[in-house]
């Protein structure tokens, strides 16, 4: 029965139960979050973040090139506060929308309430997980625009 | 009767013009320099041709047409949204947010990547001093 209970504990610590750690770093915050979403260090894993971090002035087409220090302390904030969990499994891009999880878990929301403008794109995170921002992507605070609910 | 015009419109244009703060005016003091170790006949910045740089549309670092409204808007005194993310961008006018155009690092920052994203290059002297002076005017 110890056992049944550990094994069940430890599945659900593997599982992205919908939390992560906030994003907190100051300098994080103003460095990344000031053109999009500041995503949790959680969401990706090292390698992938080691890619974001070497690629600043191309990032996604535009430069967002940042200076040496303020890089340096920004990759070691992301590299101390990466997880190989769950939702970076299987992806080591830059991008959090390709991670199989994600895929799976946004595979029924319908292309016109992603592309409307108010979402835009699926790294909208914001734009429907209500409390995104304090790292709780639970499915209780999804509201999505002109759809509401999604539970 | 002339002078006192010529004061009170003195005046009036002071209480409206915005100022740099020391380390900007250094700042802008050193693209100065630039601009006229590169071209001799240079004899100041100017916000019209800022405002024409800020205006106009360029092929960007991703290769399509974009232009500084693109995102700022065309009224600086309100804000604009980020292109490629939806995120909003407060105003870039200091005489409705005070904040901007004080820190010469930010300056620097976003003069470089936002010249690479709309014109592909980085901006020269003369082009970053006429840009600043006209959104300092604003």
């Amino acid at each position: 029965m110890k056992k049944i209970v550990l094994m069940i504990a430890l599945g659900l610590s593997f599982a992205f139960a919908g939390n992560v750690a906030p994003a907190n770093n100051a300098l994080y915050q103003k460095e990344c979050a000031s053109c999009h979403f500041g995503y949790q260090p959680a969401l990706l894993n090292r390698a992938s973040w080691e890619k974001v971090m070497g690629g600043l002035s191309d990032h996604f087409g535009t430069d967002a090139s940042l200076g040496k220090v303020e890089s340096e302390q920004i990759l070691d904030y992301l590299v101390r506060n990466a997880r190989s969990g769950k939702m970076s499994a299987n992806n080591s891009t830059m991008q959090i929308t390709k991670s199989p999880y994600f895929t799976k878990e946004h595979r029924k929301i319908p292309a016109k309430l992603v592309e409307q403008k108010e979402v835009g794109s699926l790294s909208n995170c914001l734009a429907c997980h209500t409390t995104a921002d304090k790292g709780n992507y639970s499915k209780h605070a999804i509201v999505i625009p002109n759809y509401g609910r999604w539970e | 009767m002339k002078k006192i015009v010529c004061f009170i419109l003195l005046a009036l244009t002071l209480s409206h013009a915005q100022e740099f703060n020391a380390p900007m005016k250094t700042y802008m003091e050193s693209l100065r320099a630039e601009a006229k170790a590169k071209d001799p006949s240079f004899s100041g910045f100017d916000a019209a041709r800022g405002e024409a740089l800020f205006n106009g549309v360029h092929v960007g670092k991703k290769g399509k047409e974009i232009s500084c409204t693109t995102c700022h808007a065309t009224n600086l005194k309100k804000g604009g949204q980020n292109v490629n993310t939806n995120k909003p961008i407060t105003a870039l006018a200091p005489s409705v947010n005070p904040t901007r155009l004080t820190d010469v690092a930010e300056v620097e920052k976003w003069l470089r990547r936002n010249f690479n994203d709309v014109f592909a290059r980085e901006g020269v002297a003369l082009e970053k001093g006429d840009v600043l002076t006209y959104i300092m005017n604003q």
